[in-house]
């Protein structure tokens, strides 16, 4: 290449550097009296295609807590692993699971720690509080974080939150006179709510759908709450005296 | 900013059984400064037929006027009222004739059409700022709120619902998806077209 | 040639945030990280580090990424709109705050806790990007403590401030973003500073931070007098903070309130906005009854609002 003009001094030299995708996807949380029900859907896409119609966004942390991840699936997925790290060091130092209210401390500062090259996740925590409660805390993708009963987060958060806010939060619907609205539904009943959100979400956003993942998280000595009903429930727990995880499975449409 | 955004507001149309309803929100801003909370963005065309004008506020004034003629001139050259097929035709080309300065605005149209046997059929329709139609069967949205619009009708609405039974559903649609909405809210209104009567509601929404 | 000079310098912030990378890389987990120091992750070496992006200009890409001014479909969204204020009168410190966070025109929250309760004594609030503020403040609140243990005396509020203001200046052009008061009681009485990222920091009676902090003031100012009496302060914070979530599409959802005074600080109680336009915020002490809405006031009083009976 005859006309090539040498470049005098060698100095660094940027580019566009975008380290950052969006994979799109929905993930959903709801905290009852004594369970936490955390859900997402599996497809992965970047743009109109889809990469995988099977990519885990839930994961089980410890027995009482489980976390779903949104947003950019590498950042996500190392997220994760991070997360599980800290937690077995902490299982390793004390002989116990991390309370969930520590584990969503424990979060917010890796993700500050993030705070000048963030992760682009957004994070739902969900599970039971050490008082036996059902919690779920929801995270930026720089770590401010604030605990709630429920939460939608990802492509079709706007979506399914109002939804939510109606169905749950019974938000602009005033009861009959000499009645009041319950504290907290019945287990079957957020699990139905949860199916209804998700196949609204397939039904008009593109990147939801394929298929639906629900990890219920039962408190220490609970029933079952009509969870033996739900038809191919599995439990993930590694004990059965403490707090329960179980996973349940749908189809969403593939379209 | 959106232009869609400047004044803020949505509208949203449903199918019941036998009949139609159409509900707005009442805001009207500048940006983030809300200015009016009685801003009507909905207008009768004919008495089976309603209008919903999302958008550009200064362009709802203007396209309403606009529409108005429109139909007026249509009704005195064919001796009859319009039909709501044929209305969202005049909408469609009226948007279309702007399309390379468009007027801001997302129309949203419910009535009822006359079938072949003299009987009533629910219609409604939509379409985007240039004019492209849209005639769905069960519900359109229109405006800033509209994915919200959507994520709620989707949960909430079934087919064949009863003019009482499809008030209350679009009512908890409007008013649950615009308090997620920043430019929309300031309360709502909603009207329930059936073949008899149009039932028109003010509802009490968050003013915040 | 800012940037050229920020490339090549060995002192100011870039070259600072570089260094705590490079410290960073070498020993990404410190022994603490084990045991039960772990807790405050960044924190286990006992200074806060950051990673960074390996870059000549981190702080570009940070803006290029986050910014919602810039370009509104940036990825990362960092929640904008507020109304928060606080004011210092006889009987104490007024904080109120309005809860809600919007990603552009979406509503993501209107339940967030905008008051950061640093100790029993200090209060601080949130304003701009809620994790700076969340975070740097819990962090102050440590400091708080440390100074407690070293001197065996509670920290000025004027020192808090100052620790918090020092802190964030020394981040200065990287991009945090933080209005904040910080509020409290000390030997001096009553006291509230506000601080921002850019570094800031004012002494003051009375402040109120976000984008409807000028429909906040135009309340507060009307009413504000010193020897107001507590209940009527309060009711002076939840009415400006009510006008605020009325008029700015980026407030509202419910009002927070505090109170602080000699023996630490109360929380007040949390009004929902909306319920406060049309019936009051209930049966509190201050209140004057009846809600703050407009409409209830000219309702039959002019001929734009006609009294009912002549509309039928």
């Amino acid at each position: 290449m005859p006309d090539m003009v040498p470049m005098s001094v060698a100095q660094p030299q940027e580019r566009q550097f975008n380290p950052y995708s969006d994979n799109g996807g929905t993930i959903l949380a709801v905290a009852g009296a004594n369970f936490s029900v955390i859900a997402g859907d599996t497809r992965q896409s970047e743009g109109y295609s889809i990469q995988t119609r099977y990519a885990p966004k839930v994961f089980r942390l410890t027995d009482k807590a489980v976390l779903a991840v949104n947003g950019f699936a590498a950042d996500g997925n190392m997220f994760v692993k991070k997360v599980k790290q800290r937690l077995e060091w902490y299982r390793h130092a004390h002989s116990k699971d991390m309370p969930l209210r520590a584990v969503a401390r424990l979060i917010q500062s890796m993700l500050y720690a993030r705070r000048f090259f963030p992760y682009y996740v957004y994070n739902i925590l969900g599970g039971i509080e050490e008082d036996g409660s059902g919690a779920v805390y929801s995270f930026d993708p720089v770590g401010s974080y604030e605990r709630e009963a429920c939460r939608a987060a990802g492509a079709a958060s706007s979506l399914v939150q109002p939804f939510l806010d109606n169905q749950i939060y019974f938000k602009n619907q005033t009861p009959a006179p000499g009645t009041s609205h319950p504290a907290h539904l019945a287990l079957t009943d957020v699990l139905a709510l949860v199916i209804d959100s998700f196949t609204s979400a397939t039904e008009r956003h593109i990147e939801v759908g394929d298929g639906l993942e629900m990890y219920v998280v039962l408190a220490k000595g609970s029933p079952l709450q009509g969870l033996e009903l739900v038809q191919g429930v599995q439990e993930m727990s590694t004990t059965t005296d403490g707090e329960r995880v179980f996973i349940v499975r749908r189809n969403l449409k593939r379209d | 900013m959106s232009i869609m955004e400047y004044n803020g507001g949505s509208v949203i149309a449903m199918v019941g059984k036998d009949c139609v309803a159409i509900a707005s929100d009442l805001r009207l801003g500048n940006q983030a400064l809300g200015i009016s909370s009685n801003f009507q963005k909905i207008f009768p065309v004919t008495d089976r037929i309603y209008v919903g004008l999302p958008g550009l506020a200064t362009d709802v004034t203007t396209l309403r006027e606009r529409f108005r003629y429109r139909v007026n001139m249509y009704t005195i050259k064919e001796e009859r009222e319009i039909e709501p097929e044929t209305f969202a035709h005049l909408v469609s080309s009226t948007l279309y004739e702007h399309r390379f300065g468009p007027y801001f605005i997302e129309p949203v149209m419910a009535g009822l059409s006359k079938t072949p046997s003299g009987g009533l059929k629910p219609f409604i329709a939509a379409t985007d700022l240039i004019g492209c139609l849209n005639f769905a069967k069960d519900f359109v949205v229109a405006g800033t709120a509209s994915s919200k619009l959507y994520g709620v009708a989707e949960g909430l609405w079934e087919p064949g619902l009863e003019p009482e039974d499809l008030f209350e559903t679009i009512s908890q649609t409007i008013l649950n998806a615009v308090d997620r909405d920043a430019y929309s809210g300031w309360g709502c209104i909603v009207h329930v077209i059936t073949k008899d009567k149009v039932v028109s509601r003010t509802l009490k929404g968050r003013m915040d | 040639m800012n940037t050229f000079a920020d490339r090549f310098s060995t002192t100011g912030a870039l070259a600072e945030l570089r260094k705590a990378q490079k410290a960073a890389d070498e020993e990404e987990f410190s022994d603490a990280m084990w045991g039960s120091e772990a807790g405050f992750g960044s924190l286990a070496k006992g200074v806060p580090t950051f990673s960074v992006p390996n870059i000549p200009d981190p702080t570009a890409f940070l803006r290029l990424h986050t910014d919602d001014h810039a370009d509104p479909t940036c990825k990362i969204k960092i929640s904008h709109g507020t109304t928060t204020l606080a004011f210092r009168f006889q009987g104490g410190v007024i904080v109120a705050v309005d809860s809600r966070a919007t990603a552009g025109s979406y509503v993501a929250s209107g339940t967030v806790k905008k008051v950061i309760e640093i100790n029993p004594y200090l209060l601080g609030t949130m304003a701009g990007g809620a994790a700076d503020c969340q975070y740097w403040e819990t962090y102050l609140g440590m400091h708080c403590r440390l100074h407690e243990l070293r001197n065996r005396e509670r920290i000025s509020v004027s020192a808090a401030s100052k620790y918090l203001s020092n802190l964030v200046y020394s981040y200065k052009g990287m991009g945090l973003s933080m209005g904040t008061m910080i509020c409290g009681w000390d030997k001096t009485g009553p006291a509230v500073f506000y601080v921002d990222s850019d570094g800031t920091r004012l002494k003051g009676d009375l402040f109120s931070v976000g984008s409807g902090s000028t429909f906040a003031y135009g309340v507060l100012d009307q009413g504000y007098r010193w020897d107001l009496t507590d209940e009527e302060a309060q009711e002076l914070g939840r009415r400006s903070i009510y006008a605020a979530g009325h008029r700015d599409a980026f407030s509202g959802n419910t009002c927070n309130l505090y109170h602080v005074k000699e023996d630490g600080w109360k929380f007040i109680g949390n009004y929902d906005i909306s319920k406060m336009h049309y019936d009051g915020p209930g049966n509190v002490l201050g209140a004057t009854g009846g809600g703050y809405g407009y409409e209830l006031r000219v309702e039959g009083l002019s001929s734009a609002n006609p009294p009912v009976a002549a509309q039928a």
